[in-house]
């Protein structure tokens, strides 16, 4: 009765130390810049996306630093009083919760819950070139296949023009 | 296409270029064999992730924005013609907007169609929640659809065109990847009625020369 009564305590102090991690980490497919990348170990529930900070810096080019979310020069800082929404440490790996990181830096996400795949649109500073008035820059191809930029074309007077086939 | 390499050719000496970008999810299959058949020496390229409409918040085509020699906007997303093809359709006559194309390339931001920056402003401010959300929809319904998962795509591409009802091309690429009746119950033709017909369906470019004293107080 006495050794029941200290596993079971013992269980819960487990599980409550895991949580909300342990043992239910799923694959998840994250699309983040049109690009598309499988996770095999993901916490994702209720809207929530946890990924290891090794996933994170794959997915997306983000890694975490001392001054926040960063990739490259672009850098998001965590609120303080927050953080634990944001990052976790757990199995001797730093978590980081991508929705939460989303909703902070005003970034849409779209989730299909039944292929447990998540599609992250524009962040806010990307979206920043309409009311700047600068015309917001991006790279296609032609099509052989080479890549153009619409700022290659800086001097010129430019008609962007879009259509389609459909 | 063929008929803005005619214009281009008129117009390329005055520092001028054409950047025309197919919205095809399919990509080179579906836009490539247009642009095969025009062979334009203008810039002409292949977005299969709809990225142009996503960063200019486009919501038809042919849609059209004017960018200075600085990279800065002068007038923003306006229906495009070149010729009058489509003019039993949409009633829209094309030589209003390529006459205003032509004075904008012969005096840059002199031109009475250069817009004023307050206007631009007007028409450029994008901070509604629902539209944002709409394009990561689309483009999770597209992922979707590109990994072989039509069906799981479909509840996405309704719910990028119910947050953002007015865009023409989130209906009509999604129309063109499956069968619209069976898997949207309507119609392209069924949704121009609905919003009023084709008359209605492109909202006329402002072609109203912008007052003369705005043009010598600040040039764009």
């Amino acid at each position: 009765m006495m050794r029941c009564g200290i596993s079971l305590g013992a269980l819960l102090l487990l599980s409550v130390a895991c949580l909300p991690a342990c043992g239910k980490e799923t694959p998840a497919t994250i699309i983040y810049d049109d690009r598309a990348t499988e996770i095999a170990a993901a916490d994702q529930d209720a809207g929530q996306l946890w990924i290891t900070t090794d996933d994170l810096k794959r997915a997306t080019g983000f890694e975490l630093k001392p001054q926040g979310v960063c990739r490259n020069e672009l850098c998001f800082p965590i609120p303080k009083s927050r953080e634990r929404e944001f990052v976790r440490k757990d199995a001797g790996k730093m978590w980081l919760n991508l929705a939460s990181f989303a909703q902070l830096v005003h970034q849409p996400v779209a989730h299909d819950e039944a292929l447990s795949a998540w599609y992250f649109g524009l962040r806010s500073d990307q979206r920043q070139g309409l009311s700047s008035l600068e015309a917001p820059d991006f790279t296609s191809p032609d099509i052989n296949g080479k890549s153009h930029s619409l700022w290659d074309f800086r001097g010129k007077k430019v008609l962007l023009l879009t259509w389609a086939s459909w | 296409m063929p008929g803005w390499q005619a214009i281009y050719q008129q117009l390329k000496d005055r520092n001028f270029e054409i950047v025309a970008v197919a919205q095809d999810t399919n990509g080179v299959k579906d836009a490539g064999p247009w642009i095969t058949a025009a062979n334009p020496s203008y810039t002409a390229l292949i977005d299969e992730k709809h990225l142009v409409s996503k960063l200019y918040n486009m919501i038809n085509v042919p849609t059209g924005v004017w960018i200075d020699d600085q990279g800065k906007i002068v007038r923003p997303n306006e229906v495009a013609f070149v010729d009058d093809r489509f003019k039993n359709f949409s009633g829209l006559d094309s030589m209003p907007y390529l006459n205003a194309l032509r004075d904008w390339t012969e005096k840059g931001s002199h031109s009475v169609y250069a817009m004023s920056e307050e206007r631009l402003r007007e028409k450029l401010t994008m901070n509604n929640p629902d539209i944002i959300l709409a394009a990561a929809e689309f483009g999770l319904g597209e992922y979707l659809y590109k990994a072989g998962h039509l069906n799981e795509a479909i509840p996405h591409f309704k719910e990028a065109q119910r947050l953002n009802p007015k865009s023409w091309n989130y209906k009509r690429q999604a129309y063109a990847l499956s069968d619209p009746k069976r898997d949207y119950g309507t119609t392209f033709m069924e949704e121009v009625e609905k919003a009023g017909g084709s008359k209605v369906y492109y909202t006329l470019p402002e072609l109203t020369p912008r007052p003369a004293e705005q043009i010598n107080q600040k040039p764009n």
